[in-house]
């Protein structure tokens, strides 16, 4: 049986504030989510061995690299643990292709070889024209680029991505994501990711690792994860929803490489007949399995259907008219343009 | 223009305070680079011993070198025994009593420039598998490298002007020990002297205001890289 890529037990205190964290990830993509001031930067500087654990143990593919109690601590640069941080850091004096340069000297002198070459990184990630220039003289976008490069060319076993979506825009974050994706399908790269955006986290998490107030409150395979009540409740009222595979939508959303996409209940419409005539392209019959009134007087319906569980919220008028109650066939409703 | 006394006395001066940095400026490097790091143990010591010669009175620490380093002295003896180098009364003990005097004011100087580089970039570097060693060599020491310059450079015009340690050491020898400052002496404990005097002030002088205005210009420098 092949070690996780990282497994996580540990105890540390900063300030007021303490993380306590205990997960298994086995392979590819886990998110970390969860609202900011949660921990999770923490848990990752932790994790790279940037600040020293006061309790517990952190194992990297079955090595341990750090043990409180049995007095091991792998220093940071001998982890192989990369991590991209909020911000590109890129180094200021050296070129593009000094940074990358950098990079790979370190993973040779490792006796590291990375998933990819120097030439492929510069191909996939566009860097050509960029080599020659000073970081200063990047956009945003391109820096962000740069940095992951030069993460992966370090050559490391397992990669950390602390809010890598942060400073980009839709477009570029699209393009960001799908590099992430290819990295983790093709090259089986184990990653951590942390963000806070729902849409992110569905489209990447094969696990889903949800953080509060520096504790895991949900950690496993991220589908149920994501449908967990208290996954559910971390999430602002306009944000929840169910995160649905690509392939159980119409037209090109089923091309998409993503993991899953997160359907919000908000865009989600339901009909007590089949409907026709209708203009929207993916209509999924199912049954209602749980009704729950929320705070703000929606009713949110739980739909159980072929491609999965998802949810709607309705008007208590609308539920009451629908005459919706668990076991009611039902058909949920979703615009293409809305997901 | 300068005499051939003048000249010899210029060139004793900049033999010396060229030497001072040479010999102060690695170690002066190396104690920077530690101080700019949050804590260590010791670092409290470090950093007073760093400072001493800048409280310490120059004929005091003067004093000490000539204990420790004279031909009496415990160094002293084992360097003239094994190197045949005599530091006492020579050139090349003016550079060590001018070195520890601007130590201070060179660490400093190098500190800051350590300090303003981004932390963060270490735990960049140490991600991608840099140790401490590559991380001071490609990082720290480049980024601080204007300010490891205008250190040198401040303390190489404050070198010039070193008058009492490195008299009560190496003490005042035309054309080996004899700077600026103590040809300036000299020139006003002798009768008739005061022109003498003037025309060495002034060269002390200029020559100190030159090396401020060029380790403030490198300074800039530096501030503008920083920035961009």
């Amino acid at each position: 049986m092949t070690p996780p890529a990282l497994a996580v037990d540990i105890r540390l205190q900063r300030g007021g504030f303490a993380l306590e964290a205990e997960f298994r990830h086995e392979h590819g993509v886990a998110v970390v989510f969860g609202p900011s001031g949660s921990g999770k930067s923490l848990l990752l500087s932790a994790i790279a061995g940037l600040r020293r654990l006061g309790g517990g143990r952190v194992a990297v593919l079955g090595e341990p690299v750090e043990d409180v109690a049995a007095g091991v601590r792998t220093p940071p640069s001998r982890r192989g643990v990369g991590l991209v941080f909020q911000e590109p850091l890129l180094f200021p004096h050296m070129s593009v292709a000094g940074n990358l340069r950098f990079a790979a000297e370190q993973a040779m002198r490792a006796g590291r070889s990375a998933t990819l070459s120097m030439d492929e990184a510069i191909e996939r990630f566009e860097l050509a024209a960029l080599l020659p220039r000073a970081p200063r003289q990047l956009s945003g976008g391109e820096k962000n680029r740069v940095a992951l490069a030069r993460a992966i060319l370090a050559a490391p076993r397992l990669l950390l991505l602390d809010e890598p979506f942060a400073a980009l825009d839709g477009l570029r974050r699209r393009a960001y994501l799908r590099h992430l994706l290819d990295l983790s399908r093709e090259h089986g790269l184990p990653m951590l990711v942390v963000t806070h955006e729902i849409e992110d986290a569905a489209a990447l998490a094969d696990t889903l690792i949800a953080l509060a107030s520096g504790r895991v409150v949900a950690c496993g395979p991220a589908r149920e994860a994501m449908a967990s009540h208290v996954f559910q409740s971390m999430l602002d009222p306009r944000d929840v929803g169910s995160a649905i595979p690509p392939s159980a939508f119409a037209g090109e959303v089923a091309e998409r490489r993503e993991r899953a996409v997160w359907l919000k209940a908000d865009r989600v419409l339901l009909a007590s007949e089949r409907p026709r005539g209708l203009s929207a392209r993916n209509i999924w019959e199912g049954e209602v399995a749980r009704l729950t009134r929320e705070a703000d007087g929606s009713v949110l319906v739980e739909v159980s259907a072929p491609i999965g569980g998802l949810l709607a919220r309705v008007t208590p008028e609308a539920a009451s008219d629908l005459d919706l109650a668990p076991g009611r066939p039902v058909w949920s409703i979703v615009k293409t343009h809305l997901v | 223009m300068l005499t051939g006394e003048e000249l010899t006395i210029l060139a004793t001066s900049l033999g010396v305070a060229l030497r001072a940095v040479i010999l102060s400026l690695p170690v002066a490097t190396l104690a920077a680079w530690a101080l700019s790091k949050p804590t260590f143990p010791g670092k409290s010591v470090l950093d007073a011993v760093a400072h001493l010669p800048l409280v310490l009175p120059p004929v005091l620490i003067g004093y000490l070198l000539l204990v420790t380093f004279g031909r009496r002295g415990p160094l002293g003896a084992w360097l003239e025994a094994t190197f045949g180098v005599q530091l006492a009364f020579t050139m090349e003990g003016a550079a060590l009593a001018t070195a520890v005097m601007s130590f201070p004011l060179m660490v400093r100087a190098i500190r800051l420039a350590f300090e303003a580089t981004d932390p963060r970039l270490f735990d960049a570097a140490a991600l991608l598998g840099a140790g401490p060693w590559t991380r001071f060599r490609r990082l720290a020491l480049p980024l601080a490298g204007p300010g490891v310059l205008a250190g040198a450079v401040t303390a190489f015009a404050a070198g010039l002007g070193e008058f009492g340690a490195v008299i009560t050491f190496a003490s005042n020898v035309p054309g080996e020990t004899q700077t600026l400052p103590l040809a300036i002496y000299t020139a006003l404990q002798s009768p008739g002297g005061e022109d003498r005097a003037l025309r060495l002030a002034m060269m002390s002088f200029g020559l100190a205001v030159a090396g401020l205005a060029l380790a403030e210009q490198i300074q800039r420098w530096a501030r503008r890289r920083q920035d961009a």
